[in-house]
């Protein structure tokens, strides 16, 4: 692995350093920004972090920092913001008394003390603020999906490559401890050459209590909100968190956990970079209300050169449930939802796939024979990210990756949407021989709130 | 199904057979657009959405690969009940409609359509989304002549399409909303 070979060379530079200070009588202690390469922080430098959206997701993204890396002097939460004034003041007087707030993003980005921002938005703000916070040379954490649209996805990896910053995208699925058993099980042939990717998920709810439009909450800066998308009258089935349940904003569950599982596959099949030649997805509507993701859903992935084929199944009875698990061992919380890899030689469950990734028993125990292949083990989601900061590591969910991922989402849905098969050019990154689709690879964004 | 039941399955008040009219819409076709456009306008919540989901069905499976006469002919339509000027939630709608499916014939009504303050975004976005000299020919025409807190929205569209607009800015980055919240949630 690449990735592991450069943090290694860094410790191994550390060491040398260090060594070398000790020689010549210095203290071992590295002041912070000494090892820095240029524009970035240094191995011990405490990172000042700013939140932009902490309303649910957000909220627990910033009390995973606080718990974790700000304890350990790593981190500092310096700023929080979010269209809900309420929902913000809650978030400053928890991320504590020095915290400043803002309603509008852009002012933290302006802060040049800021390196880096989490971003735990709604998806229809994801490419937005993460292109914007590029440019402005902040490093970026955001939630997945990465984007909303392919054209978005573009941007993304444009401003992540121009501006030299680090992008981490939250599909921690890929650093969880069974997920890194899955994945070496998998690399070591255990189950053969996998042709089968066969993800399931329980159904997307259905607005069963839709309500008219009315004036948003006074605390709500619906126009803020809605940001890129095209305006339209407030209503209460948007939000909060129910924005997943719109095909624009959200996306359903193909999109809110695909990102998950699809990463996993990904990560695991070594497709990070390579895409489907068609898709072709059949669903369910829901009957009435506002939310509009397909309730049921089926979609065929077929990958050429490796031939392979990834589905993805929303139904209510979808996969099986999670094997029972020992007194001791990480309990499986979440089996509504993961993936069944069929080898010529086997198989392999997992489920969940996001910060929760439980695997079988058999992958659990497998003690892998000396000269096993070995795969990267992620040190956490958020020290991935760090160490792609401070060193230029490519993260383990990198944007390029995430793009990636989102893409299959978002062309599950638009086949499902458009009630066709689409053909995908991974090389060219579009959708060929159907001009609809291909005017849907982009939406328009709402001024000022564009890439 | 033809028009009449639709409409009717959708005006009705069994929640069944409306979602299945809705869902089925699309081979009804140009026929419906029209009716649909009305009763999108309806107070009813449900009877709206449903009617606007029938529409968009219309409006994708005249897209598909190869009938390209059938979306024409919904663009036609289409355009026709934006010139004869819907409630605005309706127009919105439709220019986004446009944007999926029409070309040349609809650039000058979307064109006419960045005259309103209220639907301007709407039209600008289905503009930009049409491909061709005649829509990226408007959107120059309404560089100049859009007022001057329009225009940087104007050369958004224009630098997507790759035309290079050195003069007008882009706010994208300049903050704006204040909040009342203090430091440390005070």
């Amino acid at each position: 692995m690449g990735q592991q070979k450069r943090s290694f060379r860094r410790r191994d530079f550390l060491k040398g350093t260090v060594a070398a200070g000790a020689a010549v009588g210095f203290p071992y202690y590295v002041p912070s920004g000494v090892l820095a390469q240029p524009g970035r922080p240094g191995a011990n430098e405490c990172i000042t972090v700013g939140f932009i959206g902490v309303g649910g997701r957000g909220r627990g993204l910033m009390h995973e920092m606080l718990g974790g890396l700000c304890k350990k002097g790593q981190a500092r939460v310096v700023a929080v913001c979010d269209v809900d004034e309420k929902r913000l003041a809650t978030a400053a007087r928890e991320a504590g008394p020095e915290t400043d707030a803002y309603r509008d993003y852009r002012y933290l980005l302006e802060r040049k003390d800021i390196v880096a921002v989490v971003n735990g938005t709604p998806d229809h703000w994801h490419a937005v603020q993460t292109v914007h916070a590029a440019q402005t040379g902040k490093h970026v954490y955001v939630e997945k999906p990465a984007c909303c649209t392919i054209e978005e996805g573009k941007a993304m990896v444009a401003a992540g490559r121009d501006n030299k910053v680090s992008i981490q995208v939250g599909s921690q699925g890929r650093s969880q401890p069974e997920a890194y058993l899955a994945h070496r099980y998998l690399v070591n042939g255990m189950i053969g050459r996998v042709n089968h990717v066969e993800c399931f998920h329980y159904p997307s709810p259905i607005d069963d209590k839709p309500v008219p439009d009315s004036d948003p909450p006074p605390d709500l800066d619906w126009d803020f909100w809605l940001g890129p998308l095209p305006w339209r009258p407030y209503n209460a089935r948007y939000l909060p968190g129910t924005f997943r349940w719109l095909l624009e904003s959200g996306g359903g569950q193909i999109r809110d956990r695909g990102a998950h599982v699809m990463s996993c596959a990904m990560w695991w099949m070594g497709a990070d970079g390579t895409g489907p030649v068609t898709v072709e997805a059949t669903g369910t509507s829901p009957p009435k209300g506002l939310w509009d993701a397909a309730v049921n859903m089926h979609v065929t992935y077929t990958f050429k050169n490796p031939d392979w084929v990834m589905t993805w199944t929303q139904a209510p009875d979808a996969g099986p449930r999670g094997e029972p698990r020992k007194a001791g061992e990480d309990k499986i919380t979440r089996d509504g939802y993961g993936a069944i890899y069929h080898g010529d030689k086997g198989t392999m469950t997992h489920w969940g796939g996001d910060g929760g990734t439980w695997v079988e028993r058999k992958v659990r125990e497998w003690v892998p024979p000396a000269g096993a292949k070995d795969v990267y083990k992620s040190p956490g989601h958020y020290e991935d990210w760090f160490e792609g900061i401070k060193t230029g590591k490519k993260t383990i969910m990198n944007i390029e990756a995430a793009v990636g991922v989102a893409n299959l989402t978002i062309l599950g849905n638009l086949s499902f949407i458009l009630g066709r098969k689409l053909k995908w050019n991974q090389a060219k990154q579009e959708i060929e021989g159907d001009e609809e689709a291909r005017r849907m690879m982009s939406r328009p964004q709402r001024y000022p709130y564009v890439l | 199904m033809n028009t009449e039941q639709l409409i009717s399955a959708i005006k009705g008040k069994d929640e069944a057979a409306r979602a299945q009219a809705w869902m089925n819409a699309g081979p009804v076709g140009v026929e419906a657009v029209a009716p649909l456009t009305e009763v999108m306008a309806s107070t009813d919540t449900e009877t709206r959405r449903a009617a606007t989901r029938a529409l968009w069905k219309i409006v994708r499976h005249a897209g598909r690969p190869g009938a390209e006469q059938e979306a024409a002919a919904v663009s036609a339509k289409l355009i026709a009940v934006l010139e004869a000027g819907p409630p605005a939630g309706v127009a919105r709608e439709i220019a986004w409609m446009l944007s999926e499916i029409a070309g040349d014939e609809a650039t000058a009504p979307l064109g006419r359509l960045l005259k309103s303050t209220e639907l301007r975004e709407h039209a600008r976005a289905a503009l930009q989304r049409i491909p061709g000299a005649k829509s990226l020919g408007v959107l120059e025409a309404a560089l100049t002549s859009a007022p001057p807190e329009y225009q940087p929205a104007i050369a958004v569209s224009l630098r997507c399409r790759g035309v290079d607009v050195p003069d007008v800015r882009n706010d994208k980055l300049k903050p704006t909303r204040q909040t009342t919240v203090r430091k440390g949630g005070k």
